[in-house]
């Protein structure tokens, strides 16, 4: 009973550094996902040299860990300060982890979801798109018209999962970029906390606990998008968001 | 350029750089003892998510869903420092006494303190690979049992094996060409999770990179090199690519193994 007062008493204590995590995961996602699109599009390419390119960049950062990705930029933008950015004025942004961070996560998830997309584009029906082309629809039109809604709602679920797991990945931010000042995210206050009192029941389980809700809050809202999307079949038909519960399909 | 050549091999085999290659033992075991570990770990929790026992069943489906929610870092951190935590406490029960030397915070007395060195820290880490990546495996192992076309298992039955027969020499001998997908993406999981070991205070690939390539000082002789560190981390993100390529090719091989004999286009 103790010990659950003390992890309700310390949730709060967390609030503001679940911000730093959120911040990273909605920096990197929106622009990660564009970048994918043009990924996946170029794998998708008639021209070969667009389509090695591609498929090499998506290869290289789906095949070694986000650890490394996260050195690797860092020690990249060290290199480079004394060279471009400070002459250029612009180490206090090159140097920052807050753009740091979600550019490595930019890179990463972009690799990622480029996979799913291309996944997603190549199992687009091919009568849809003979259909449309048929009607005369321009390459533009057809894209807009049948692949790219066929693609989101294909796409969707493993892209919910995507999600999750680089929120999750925001969690190695701050083990691998410099800490400034109170800039601190879930793991990092709980590491700071269990080296003050040695409690890492608490402090871990705290942090578990936000990692928890807001994966959960992730599926949530990302289900009722799935539900829009899915909104011109009966409800029977439409196949199952997912969950935290696990399916089999899964990508990382 | 032949001097050139004779300054880099020398680089690059000093005493420091062969410690460094050394240093890949650790990431190479975690990665097979802990594949190792989640496969029995895996293997486990599918029985218990199939098991006859509303409680097992339970326990099954909170570890598989757990990695879902929870960041693997966490538990990575959490389960050597709690297996830790638990030993001292076990053994504070027996060795702090009055006449002990109490200590402000944990271990509640200095002789029940327990260091961890690399070994200690290597197990527990493979450990926790272990249980993480088992859970991912549970449950494609549970999947795949699934899988398994409902008419061989009723016809081993027909033959009069018992349930334990059906089960090991049927069910899970024919499950492998199902899981190996998913067995392989778990697989590629735990390889880039070894990067983590440095958090564990383990001087791995990833600690040695970091230490050889920060600017180098020496007194007598001045700046030996800048800051190198961008060249050995390119250099590790390569290794892990190449590994990756080398996993690929032995789980196709194993695919075909697995497919012989199985009327599966997998």
């Amino acid at each position: 009973m103790d010990a659950l007062l003390a992890i309700w008493s310390e949730i709060p204590r967390y609030g503001q550094p679940a911000l730093f995590n959120l911040y990273f995961a909605i920096a990197s996602l929106p622009i990660g996902f564009i970048f994918a699109l043009g990924l996946a599009l170029g794998r998708n390419s008639n021209n070969r040299v667009l389509r090695g390119l591609c498929s090499g960049y998506i290869y290289a950062f789906r095949g070694s860990p986000l650890f490394i990705q996260f050195f690797m930029f860092y020690s990249i933008m060290l290199a480079l300060n004394p060279i471009w950015w400070r002459p250029m004025e612009l180490s206090w942004l090159m140097m920052n982890p807050l753009f740091i961070g979600p550019l490595a996560l930019v890179m990463n998830t972009a690799a990622y979801t480029a996979e799913i997309l291309y996944g997603a584009l190549r199992t687009v029906p091919r009568g849809e798109l003979e259909a449309a082309r048929a009607f005369g629809m321009s390459r533009t039109q057809v894209f807009r018209t049948v692949t790219w809604p066929n693609t989101i709602r294909i796409a969707w679920p493993a892209y919910t999962n995507e999600v999750v797991f680089l929120f999750h990945a925001t969690a190695l931010v701050y083990f691998t970029l410099p800490v400034i000042n109170a800039q601190r995210d879930i793991m990092n206050t709980a590491q700071l906390m269990f080296e003050r009192d040695y409690n890492a029941f608490l402090h871990f389980s705290v942090a578990a606990i936000w990692f928890l809700a807001i994966s959960l809050l992730i599926f949530f809202i990302f289900g009722r998008i799935y539900e829009r999307l899915m909104r011109h079949l009966p409800p029977d038909q439409v196949p199952a968001r997912p969950r935290l519960r696990f399916r089999p399909k899964y990508i990382r | 350029m032949g001097e050139d050549l004779a300054f880099w091999w020398g680089y690059l085999t000093n005493g420091k750089h062969l410690q460094w290659y050394a240093s890949f033992r650790f990431t190479i075991m975690a990665a097979l003892f802990g594949g190792v570990l989640a496969l029995t770990f895996g293997l486990l929790g599918a029985m218990a998510l199939r098991s006859r026992f509303a409680v097992l069943r339970g326990i099954g489906t909170v570890y598989v869903s757990m990695v879902r929610g929870i960041p693997d870092v966490l538990f990575f951190l959490f389960f050597p420092l709690a297996f830790e935590q638990g030993v001292e406490w076990f053994v504070s029960m027996s060795v702090c006494g009055p006449d002990s030397t109490p200590n402000a915070g944990w271990p509640p007395c200095r002789e029940a303190n327990w260091l961890l060195s690399t070994p200690e820290y290597l197990t527990l880490a493979c450990v926790s690979l272990g249980i993480i990546y088992g859970a991912f495996t549970a449950n494609v192992i549970n999947g795949a049992m699934r899988a398994v076309p409902r008419g061989q298992l009723e016809a081993a039955r027909a033959f009069g094996m018992s349930d334990m027969q059906v089960l090991t020499r049927i069910h899970i001998r024919q499950m492998w060409i199902y899981a190996l997908p998913g067995l392989s993406n778990v697989w590629m999981l735990l390889i880039k999770a070894t990067s983590l070991l440095s958090l564990l205070q383990i001087a791995d690939i990833v600690w040695w990179a970091g230490q050889l390539g920060s600017p180098n000082f020496l007194p007598q002789a001045g700046l030996v090199h800048g800051d190198w560190r961008w060249a050995y981390f390119i250099a590790l993100f390569v290794f892990y690519i190449l590994v990756t390529l080398l996993s690929e090719r032995v789980f196709r091989r194993l695919t075909a193994w697995a497919r012989r004999g199985m009327p599966v286009e997998a």
